[in-house]
């Protein structure tokens, strides 16, 4: 019973994984362009969200009511928000954590949004910067190698965490022996 | 396979022309020089660097007959440059634009120039003698978005421009003095030939998303145009009953195209390969094939991007087994283009029919096809 429904929740995350995977490949046509508004300014449009008909419509992908995926766009900017998994309170703790020590630490990964978009956990902003020095496929293999890894290690966090707990416990408990 | 030549020029190309006998190219390598190019003994080498604009070069266009180069910028400037002995001089023009100009082209009979902007305005430049400068006339409040391309029909007076706002529009751009009264009357356009300068001729509405890369055809009977909704579309007959074609095709968008003959369109974009697109003796036309083949791809290649490295750190020091390498490796495309193809130019023309066209793209290179390789396609 257990591996079967395992089974079928990792076969859920290939569908929703594959399903981001193709939406970020459409959406990820970003040419340079320069600021409207304001004079030899050029900026992330969906930062700015200055003239609407430069923005494409949003695109989110709902695996379940826990874990989603925004993905905007507009004609030099992508802006992919994720949702992460929680189901507990120490999920919680270690995905804030987790996460904020990534988004200390966004130059690194150039794509990473210093902040998170409201209602999401981590936030990733891609330019038509990006997509002219980098490769547009390994970009994309990123982002979602990222969304693959994340539950992982959360996963892993929370092991250690308990296992951590359960050892302090025991040598804690050990002196009323 | 078509191509018969690539060359990688630099990081990346915003875009690429020719020198009327094709011998050297001027291209922009994504930043605010020009670069001129020649062929010597089969090696490409940098003859001039261009230097004035204080941006991104966005658009240059080389004249055929009078030999000029014009270049239009983000700094919201154009420069005509002339050949002097052996210096590439600077001409001024007086856009008049506060925001940056995104693509330009010479007419036809190169005695003016249009400029695209971000302003949602068109400049039709042309040359002031007493002045030693070139002035623009403006074409405002008719675009509602950035103009994103713009094309002179052969007749020298009708311009077509594409914007982010999804509209085609085509313009009357007869200036007194310097375009000739019987220039008008010369034209097989005689419909058009009582138009004021910036009246608007027709305006499309097809597409629901941006347009980009409007094309004429050799006679100027057809326009084309693409919209960032995947499609592509046709025009004939453009005046007041323009009939139009919409063809849709399954992959990315395209960012511009050239007509090769009156049947037969190319397309470049963002699938990095170029789309063939024909009419049959209906004048129906339909997706043909791409031209670029995969090439067979060595599917180990590794992880090289710097993010990838930063990511492995991070997770090198939780993980021993997951280091960089044993990251999956992703599908590398495997065409002569590795990035977005944002320019393509013609080459070599035989009477009405381009037999040779470059293209340039985000990935730094030239490359240029040959259609006498695509027997197929000749037939057509």
């Amino acid at each position: 019973m257990s591996s079967s429904s395992s089974s079928s929740s990792s076969s859920t995350l290939r569908l929703y994984l594959t399903c981001i995977r193709n939406t970020l490949e459409a959406a990820m046509c970003l040419q340079n362009f320069p600021c409207q508004e304001v004079e030899r300014h050029n900026k992330p449009e969906v930062e700015l969200k200055t003239s609407p008909e430069l923005l494409l419509n949003p695109v989110l992908i709902c695996r379940n009511e826990a874990e989603k995926c925004l993905i905007e766009t507009s004609i030099n900017s992508l802006r992919i928000s994720l949702k992460v998994k929680q189901t507990d309170e120490l999920e919680n703790i270690l995905t804030k954590k987790f996460l904020r020590f990534l988004s200390m630490r966004a130059e690194a990964f150039q794509v990473l949004r210093r902040k998170p978009v409201q209602g999401y956990d981590i936030s990733f902003l891609v330019t038509n910067y990006h997509c002219e020095q980098m490769q547009k496929q390994k970009l994309i293999d990123f982002i979602v190698q990222f969304m693959e890894d994340i539950d992982k290690e959360i996963s892993e966090l929370k092991m250690s965490v308990n296992t951590r707990g359960r050892l302090v416990a025991t040598e804690f408990l050990k002196q009323f022996i | 396979m078509g191509v018969m030549s690539v060359h990688q020029f630099a990081q990346c190309i915003t875009c690429h022309a020719w020198s009327p006998d094709h011998s050297m190219v001027a291209l922009c390598p994504n930043n605010n020089e020009a670069h001129i190019y020649r062929l010597v003994e089969d090696k490409w080498e940098k003859v001039h660097v261009l230097q004035k604009h204080d941006q991104v070069i966005s658009g240059i266009d080389w004249s055929t007959g009078s030999n000029r180069i014009v270049t239009a910028s983000h700094d919201r400037n154009s420069y005509v440059w002339n050949l002097e002995g052996s210096e590439w001089v600077p001409t001024l023009v007086i856009l008049r634009l506060n925001r940056a100009a995104l693509c330009v082209q010479w007419s036809p009979k190169e005695n003016k120039f249009a400029v695209g902007s971000g302003a949602k305005t068109v400049c039709i430049c042309y040359y002031e003698q007493e002045n030693n400068w070139w002035v623009s006339k403006l074409i405002r409040k008719r675009h509602d978005s950035s103009v994103t391309s713009v094309s002179w029909h052969p007749n020298n007076i009708l311009l077509a421009t594409t914007s982010t706002d999804g509209k085609c529009r085509v313009f009357s751009t007869f200036i007194k003095g310097v375009d000739a009264k019987d220039s008008k009357k010369g034209t097989s356009d005689s419909k058009f030939g009582d138009s004021k300068f910036g009246e608007l001729i027709v305006q499309l509405d097809l597409s629901s998303s941006w347009t980009f890369g409007v094309k004429w055809s050799p006679s100027g009977n057809t326009l084309a145009y693409v919209g960032h909704n995947s499609m592509i579309y046709f025009v004939d007959d453009v005046g007041p009953s323009p009939l139009a074609q919409n063809v849709v095709f399954r992959d990315l968008p395209l960012r511009d195209v050239l007509f090769v003959s009156e049947r037969m369109v190319i397309g470049v974009g963002y699938d990095c390969n170029p789309m063939v697109f024909a009419a049959d003796e209906r004048g129906i036309w339909s997706f043909v094939k791409y031209l670029g083949e995969r090439k067979a791809v060595s599917f180990g290649s590794k992880y090289g991007t710097q993010f990838s490295e930063a990511f492995g750190k991070f997770y090198s020091q939780s993980k021993q087994g997951v280091s960089n390498d044993a990251v999956e490796s992703s599908r590398t495309r495997g065409f002569v283009h590795e990035n977005c193809i944002n320019c393509i130019m013609p080459h070599m023309e035989h009477s009405t029919l381009i037999t040779r066209f470059s293209t340039s793209g985000l990935d730094g290179r030239i490359v240029i096809w040959d259609l006498e390789y695509e027997q197929d396609l000749l037939e057509l």
